[in-house]
């Protein structure tokens, strides 16, 4: 029988299954405790956006995004490393971020997770850009914070099969 | 203790870090790494090094880390050394496809230093 999740869109959509993703990636990988926060992104001259696309039964994109300090700190923890600027090594962290983020998410729909490929991260730097998706099947858009640094996480959901 | 010879593929070099990491906090030492970016990379190190142990991501470009597992196969390069997957793709499908390649361990990512220990050091053990 062919796998659907129409019938599970409540479930996909859940946001306490992006709340707990983000929580567990920040708890094992950084070793901080990281939580939901209603405020926005405080803004920042260069920002740092990571893409990891979905394909498959859902398809869409897990889209983190942070300021550039942000960025530095969440390397900084990762890594063990000091970074004075977003370098490649930063950004390289920061996709890895994005794609455990994108993997643990899916992780939470036993469907999901057999029938949705991740694509490899995408990572993007610079000023004053923005984000548009047309008419997504869903969004989710929210901001958390940890040690006093906030960052978003939007999944976008475009086409459910 | 002899060095415990470890190639690990990732196209992260972050996370190639993490994994070098982990395996030293898992109590791997003394440990020699050789990092490659993907399969392909992986399996040139293969040609011109002796490991005792693989540490492969799945999701790369050029060369994934199941083409990467059934490459070692059919080339017959390191024959008997333990081979475990450090990936995001977590499903069963996942699991057995990397099982039937030739996994003996599988990860998920994200993890703990103590995951990495309970998964990779019976192996190392054992060889």
């Amino acid at each position: 029988m062919a796998v659907s999740l129409r019938e599970s869109v409540q479930l996909v959509s859940d946001p306490r299954n992006l709340d707990g993703s983000v929580e567990e990636v920040f708890q094992t990988m950084l070793g901080v405790d990281c939580r939901r926060d209603p405020g926005p992104i405080p803004q920042e001259r260069e920002s740092v956006t990571a893409v990891v696309g979905f394909g498959g039964l859902l398809s869409g994109a897990c889209v983190f995004k942070s300021g550039s300090s942000t960025a530095i700190k969440i390397a900084a923890q990762m890594t063990g490393m000091e970074f004075s600027e977003v370098d490649d090594t930063v950004k390289d962290g920061i996709g890895e971020l994005c794609n455990m983020l994108a993997g643990t998410w899916k992780g939470k729909v036993p469907d999901l997770a057999a029938n949705c490929g991740l694509s490899v991260p995408a990572v993007i730097t610079g000023r004053d850009y923005h984000l548009h998706v047309q008419a997504p099947e869903f969004k989710l858009d929210h901001t958390y914070r940890f040690d006093g640094a906030s960052f978003g996480v939007t999944i976008i959901c475009d086409g459910l099969q | 203790m002899h060095e415990i010879r470890t190639l690990i593929v990732d196209d992260s070099s972050v996370m190639r870090k993490i994994v070098e990491r982990s395996l030293r906090q898992a109590g791997l030492d003394p440990l020699v790494v050789y990092e490659a970016g993907n399969g392909a990379e992986g399996l040139d190190m293969l040609k011109s090094k002796d490991v005792d142990l693989i540490l492969s991501d799945i999701n790369m470009p050029s060369m994934d880390g199941l083409e990467f597992l059934r490459q070692i196969r059919a080339q017959k390069l390191a024959p008997g050394i333990p081979v475990v997957m450090i990936t995001t793709e977590s499903s069963e499908e996942h699991v057995k496809q990397a099982i039937l390649a030739g996994a003996r361990g599988y990860i998920r990512k994200p993890f703990t230093a103590e995951q990495v220990k309970e998964r990779v050091l019976p192996l190392v053990n054992a060889a």
